[in-house]
């Protein structure tokens, strides 16, 4: 099921009643529980097994983690857990992209072999509950926390709709402590709950899919050589597209958490205000981002082992972190130029470590910070390393033939939504959206939701699924 | 915090101490620790009057918006292009005994009345043609379905049949959706069919974006002019019966333009006979499955304007393409130029027949189809046929 489904709506309403009924705690859990499930369910339902087999693996290694003292039993039930949660993960997302490149591989080296048609489904959201039950298992093993005691509470941690298939990528101690008391939303919680839903539909429905999507997919889904504006505008229109898409998805599951009384974390901070890589990775999807650092960064060295080791870790969990995002070697490109970047950056900074900016300087880094940004989505969103180097080619004004492929009224909606986006976030970029809204008119932002709400529903059309989703 | 798992709570405390008002920690702010149970501040806000303006006032727009809707005769009740109706209708053919489905392109598809159909040959048939798609991949489709022992007639635009390139994405996608479609995305269809009903405005050719990406007027030299893209074209009903939208039969400008999209869309080169070949070939092979399970298949050309025909006949002529598939799969078929009691329909932008025409039209192509097909057949009680004066506006008959 998706935000921005007709289903949705009803069964959101549904759970929203359910739980503003006078039952016990436990039985309103039970509740959330199950309506998590039919979420999850109402994809596809065998696909349910997969996270009950999730949730049980890790609720048992976490138990096995709390009682176990000699270091070795610890491993090995954090290896059990980490294993097990990467197995799935590896089979569902990466089997066919493994065999694939095994194939290209022994036919490098002579060797014919075929490998057989796969029909693995990917289940939605695989790589984002991964990641929450695996943070769980780990932050036990690493110490920082204890098993929950209740495994209701950890269920419902596991599958809490809101942030079940993308994000923000939760943790347990987030969350789990919130389940263990009643919640239940005020009256003006669930009307700013409402106002982040709207947010979060305005962004994805009307922007991303009406109005970015379509610019996008003629130049990256077409056969056209694009020239130089067309290229620009079709990647700056994606990298409006991705973050409207993935942002909003997380500031409406904000939201409806906050309809039922519970709080979400952040996920972005205003990210294309960002003053170079390593401002940008604490605004963009901070929940993962702050996931590899914490599980995969600083356990392979971090910045503790001398130069080398950290710009090793650096590059590795960009490559990773490039790699989650899909199974394709156009991912890794993407996490490595990331990697890239934020290596240089540092030396940067070593180098010129007592250079303070100034306003004019640091509008200039924040403007290469975006346009940097902007040529890594190419190898984001191209699906092939021909079409990247086709559109970049564009970018750098070297498709000389090229003939005009937008549409004027293409170049113009892109032009003022991707402005209004980046100065959006460059006036909010030292504050947080809740600061901003306490600041603003009453009647402003009351003409505000409204015109967002209209726009959703005027918008309306085909539900597309959120890009992240895949992910 | 109750929970024993955070026990990162005092360290988060003081790093929180230091921050500039405005702003919150996040989980990049906190690195290597267990994340504390988030805080979300609600803004200070008079948000129950404001709650109740934005419900009143968007009620308010949307009402409108939905009254200026149905003054450009968008009608509730219209379905659109929507897969998901399309992949119902297709399940029907897996759970009952179906006597005979349409299949095929926009023209077979806006051009046959299933009530007339009903009231002649005593079944409603069940109308699986897609607009803008090939007829070919569904007939495969249902060659390979062991349930379908009835008849196919295949609704044949001999450039949207053979030029799979083109218009063989559609088929494959609403097939792709009636073998597996997500409880969510069919619960959303019932929704939204229970909504259409009452609401002109859910037309996807009228959603906000479309309608500012309509407002280019050839803005960039050099690019396809954006009002040239096929645009609403068909009204649907639930249970599959499809018209040509009713406001293209008056309006000139709007048909004017869709007659322009036409000419322009259609290819005039000739196909080649590798094209052709395989896609006899293809059709032959379904072809004798329908039949080796008692069922049969025929084929219907419906009309296309002159202008159109001609470019048409370049791109494929009868002689090599609808004579030459009906020869090599033993098939018979209608072609319009074969129907001499219906000549001169009426097909208000170029490519399809207005609604009373497609009545007519019906009825002549099934009258004939009776008589050459043994899963035909003509009711006793059928009503008399009719002929081109019978969906002629009277001014314009009385001219002639």
């Amino acid at each position: 099921m998706i935000f921005n489904s007709l289903i949705f709506v009803v069964f959101f309403a549904m759970v929203l009643f359910l739980h503003a009924m006078p039952f016990p705690w436990r039985v309103k859990k039970i509740n959330l529980l199950i309506a998590s499930y039919i979420f999850y369910a109402a994809w596809n339902p065998p696909f349910v097994i997969l996270l009950w087999l999730s949730t049980v693996v890790d609720w048992f290694a976490a138990r096995g983690l709390g009682q176990a003292e000699e270091p070795w039993k610890r491993r090995g039930w954090m290896l059990l857990s980490v294993v097990a949660s990467l197995g799935l993960l590896c089979y569902f997302k990466y089997g066919h992209f493994l065999v694939e490149n095994f194939a290209h591989l022994a036919s490098l080296a002579g060797f014919r072999y075929v490998p057989p048609q796969s029909s693995i489904v990917l289940p939605i959201g695989i790589s984002f509950y991964t990641f929450a039950t695996m943070s769980y298992t780990l932050d036990i093993y690493l110490r920082r926390a204890t098993p929950a005691r209740s495994f209701l509470d950890y269920a419902l941690f596991v599958t809490f709709f809101p942030h079940l298939v993308a994000g923000p990528i939760m943790r347990p101690t987030e969350l789990v402590p919130q389940f263990e008391v009643p919640h239940k939303a005020t009256p003006d919680q669930l009307r700013f709950g409402l106002v982040l839903m709207t947010l979060g539909l305005f962004e994805k429905a009307v922007l991303a899919d009406g109005f970015l999507g379509p610019v996008v997919e003629q130049i990256y889904d077409g056969k056209a050589i694009p020239g130089f504006i067309d290229s620009w505008v079709a990647t700056l229109a994606f990298s409006g597209q991705i973050f409207c898409d993935f942002a909003g998805y997380s500031i409406a599951a904000i939201g409806a958490a906050l309809c039922l009384g519970f709080a979400l974390s952040d996920n972005f901070r205003f990210p294309y205000a960002a003053v170079g890589f390593t401002d940008f990775w604490r605004r963009w999807h901070i929940t993962l981002s702050a996931w590899l650092r914490d599980y995969v960064y600083i356990p392979l060295g971090g910045n503790r082992h001398g130069n080398v080791r950290t710009y090793f870790s650096l590059m590795a969990t960009m490559l990773i972190g490039g790699l989650w995002h899909g199974a394709s070697w156009t991912f890794v490109v993407w996490g490595g130029l990331h990697g890239l970047y934020l290596a240089i950056e540092r030396m940067l900074r070593k180098q010129f470590s007592g250079y303070r900016p100034g306003r004019a300087a640091a509008a200039a880094l924040g403007l290469l910070t975006f346009l940097l940004v902007n040529i890594a989505w190419v190898f984001f969103r191209a699906k092939t390393f021909h079409q990247a180097i086709l559109i970049l080619g564009g970018m750098f004004g070297r498709n000389t033939h090229a003939q005009p492929v937008l549409a004027g009224v293409y170049l113009l909606t892109t032009t003022v939504i991707i402005a209004g986006l980046v100065l959006a976030h460059c006036s909010m970029r030292n504050q947080t959206l809740e600061a901003a809204i306490a600041r603003a008119h009453p009647a402003a932002l009351t003409a505000l939701w409204t015109m967002m709400a209209f726009a959703v529903v005027i918008q309306h059309g085909e539900s597309n699924g959120f890009i992240y989703f895949q992910f | 915090m109750a929970s024993s798992i955070s026990s990162s709570e005092e360290i988060v405390r003081d790093t929180r101490q230091a921050l500039p008002s405005g702003l919150r920690l996040t989980a990049a702010d906190r690195p290597g620790m267990a994340q504390p149970v988030p805080e979300r501040d609600i803004p200070q806000q008079p948000w129950r009057a404001m709650a109740l303006a934005v419900t009143v006032v968007v009620l308010l727009l949307t009402s409108l918006w939905e009254w200026k809707m149905r003054t450009l005769e968008l009608v509730p009740g219209d379905l659109g292009e929507s897969y998901d109706r399309w992949a119902e209708l297709r399940r029907q053919v897996d759970k009952r005994n179906v006597p005979v489905v349409i299949i095929g392109d926009s023209r077979i598809l806006f051009d046959s009345d299933l009530d007339r159909a009903t009231q002649l040959i005593g079944v409603r048939p069940l109308q699986l043609a897609i607009a803008g798609g090939s007829g070919l991949p569904i007939l495969e489709d249902i060659a390979n379905d062991p349930h379908f022992k009835g008849l196919a007639i295949v609704g044949m635009a001999e450039t949207a049949y053979f030029d799979l390139q083109l218009t063989g994405m559609r088929p494959q996608k609403a097939l792709a959706l009636s073998r597996w479609e997500s409880p969510s995305s069919r619960g959303s269809f019932f929704i939204h069919r229970v909504l259409s009903h009452g609401l002109a405005m859910l037309d996807d050719d009228y959603q906000l974006s479309t309608l500012v990406f309509r407002l280019d007027h050839n803005w960039r030299p050099g690019v396809i002019d954006r009002r040239l893209a096929i645009w609403k074209a068909q009204e649907t009903s639930a249970d599959g019966q499809t018209w040509l939208w009713r406001r293209l039969e008056h309006d000139r400008r709007l048909s004017e333009r869709m007659h322009s999209v036409w000419l322009k869309f259609f290819p005039s080169q000739p196909l080649d006979e590798q094209t052709i070949n395989s896609v006899s070939v293809r059709t032959k092979v379904a072809v004798d499955k329908i039949r080796a399970r008692g069922g049969d298949v025929v084929f219907v050309r419906p009309p296309s304007a002159p202008d159109l025909r001609t470019i048409e006949d370049k791109h494929v002529p009868r002689a090599r393409v609808w004579d030459a598939i009906l020869a090599y799969t033993h098939s018979n078929g209608v072609h319009i130029d074969d129907l001499p009691a219906v000549p001169n329909l009426t097909l208000p932008e170029g490519s399809h027949l207005s609604r009373a025409c497609a009545t007519v039209f019906t009825d002549a192509y099934l009258r004939d189809l009776a008589g050459k097909t043994p899963l035909l057949h003509l009711q006793p009680g059928a009503p008399p046929a009719l002929a081109t004066p019978n969906c002629m506006r009277p001014s314009v008959a009385d001219l002639h």
